[in-house]
């Protein structure tokens, strides 16, 4: 018998004998951390905006690069509160599918907007995203673990939009942001049709 | 050289076969309560959460007013246990809990620089209301005194280790806050005191 199938034989019988350990573990916390991580990720519509307000505010320079990451979370869990509270919003699907689409435009165009119009063009993305995330608490999950992940997974998002954002450094990085921001403005124009019942 | 693996497969076969389950939180073990009172904030998401929070926001004041809470965190925490376990002192309010991670973290995205007495202040509330939690879980036959010990060590270590790591962090670019380091520590503010607002939501849904 070769030295790798007694290894392997051995690791078998240690997987097979081994047992669950249980230690004060928090109801749903793994299951609440997970679905907040993944929450932002699995909605295309939710996950382009967040990379492009991120790419947006890196074109837009001093104070929006840095102003974004510190704040927009902070708003954003606002419109989650709202979302908590059942207090509803005026058609919330169709304002997220803009979202991709007006941040797609602002990307591709290279919009310059005064910092305070961007600010609250973002911050009304932000509150209408924040609520559909906090509306669709999974009920067996940890809120605070779920929290966590959601708060987490968006700022990262956000992170990977100012790092691509910095391509703008280079002619041909500007180029391509500028392609990227068109390919989310013509997603965004798609889940648009899709919220107004216009695509399948 | 096959038949010495064999053997050395058959031993360590024997060896695995022979093993009993091990006990968690072992009460009969000398300092079995020690451990536990050292390990049990981990358990807690808040008790991680409010942790990391008020040590980053100590580091970043920097080392003259952060070394305060060296001694003021494990008081905290052995303050609210002895309230809780002598005195029956609860504040295990989910909404007290959420409020303190918006205010901490609102304080990181501010970069306010608070005199250390507000600091010592903030962070003593916070150990004493922490410390009163984990006292929640304590057992009838649990040993107080290796339970707070442990407790405390635990303080000590967390506070003092993530306050040097921040401190370590922005020494190296010692400049406004609005360098990127600085940026780095009051976005993970915002993010705090996000998870902070959303939980005083969920607590008024609830």
């Amino acid at each position: 018998m070769s030295s790798r199938a007694v290894s392997l034989l051995i690791v078998l019988a240690v997987l097979a004998l081994a047992q669950p350990a249980f230690a004060h573990e928090q109801a749903g916390v793994g299951g609440g951390l997970v679905s907040g991580l993944l929450h932002p990720l699995t909605g295309m519509d939710h996950l382009i905006a967040m990379v492009a307000v991120g790419i947006w505010g890196a074109q837009l320079g001093a104070p929006a690069i840095w102003v974004l990451p510190i704040t927009f979370p902070l708003v954003m869990a606002f419109g989650g509160v709202l979302g908590v509270l059942k207090i509803p919003l005026p058609m919330p699907e169709v304002v997220i599918a803009l979202s991709a689409l007006v941040l797609g435009v602002a990307v591709a165009l290279r919009l310059r907007l005064p910092f305070a119009a961007a600010a609250v063009v973002v911050a009304v993305f932000a509150i209408f995203h924040g609520h559909a995330h906090g509306a669709e608490l999974p009920g067996s999950a940890n809120p605070l673990a779920y929290g966590v992940g959601f708060v987490v997974a968006t700022g990262l998002l956000h992170l990977c939009g100012i790092a691509i954002g910095t391509l703008t450094r280079w002619p041909t990085g500007e180029r391509a942001i500028q392609g990227l921001g068109a390919v989310i403005a013509v997603l965004g124009c798609y889940f648009l049709a899709q919220s107004l019942g216009v695509a399948a | 050289m096959k038949f010495r693996l064999a053997s050395v497969a058959v031993a360590a076969l024997a060896l695995v076969a022979s093993a009993t389950t091990a006990q968690a939180h072992i009460i009969a073990s000398r300092l079995g309560d020690f451990y536990t009172g050292a390990l049990h904030p981990l358990t807690d998401l808040q008790d991680l959460i409010l942790w990391t929070a008020i040590g980053v926001l100590a580091g970043s004041l920097g080392a003259a007013r952060g070394r305060w809470l060296v001694p003021v965190f494990p008081l905290g925490l052995l303050t609210g246990l002895v309230l809780a376990d002598g005195l029956g002192f609860v504040s295990t309010r989910p909404a007290i809990d959420a409020a303190m991670i918006l205010v901490l973290g609102l304080l990181l995205v501010a970069a306010l620089r608070i005199p250390a007495s507000l600091l010592c202040a903030i962070a003593f509330g916070l150990a004493v209301m922490r410390g009163a939690a984990n006292a929640s879980d304590l057992a009838p036959e649990a040993n107080r005194l290796l339970f707070a010990a442990g407790l405390a060590c635990a303080g000590y270590a967390a506070i003092t280790l993530t306050m040097a790591v921040t401190l370590a962090f922005r020494r190296a670019d010692a400049g406004p806050s609005t360098s990127w380091r600085g940026i780095a520590i009051r976005a993970f503010g915002g993010w705090i005191a996000a998870i902070g607002l959303m939980m005083v939501g969920f607590a008024l849904a609830s």
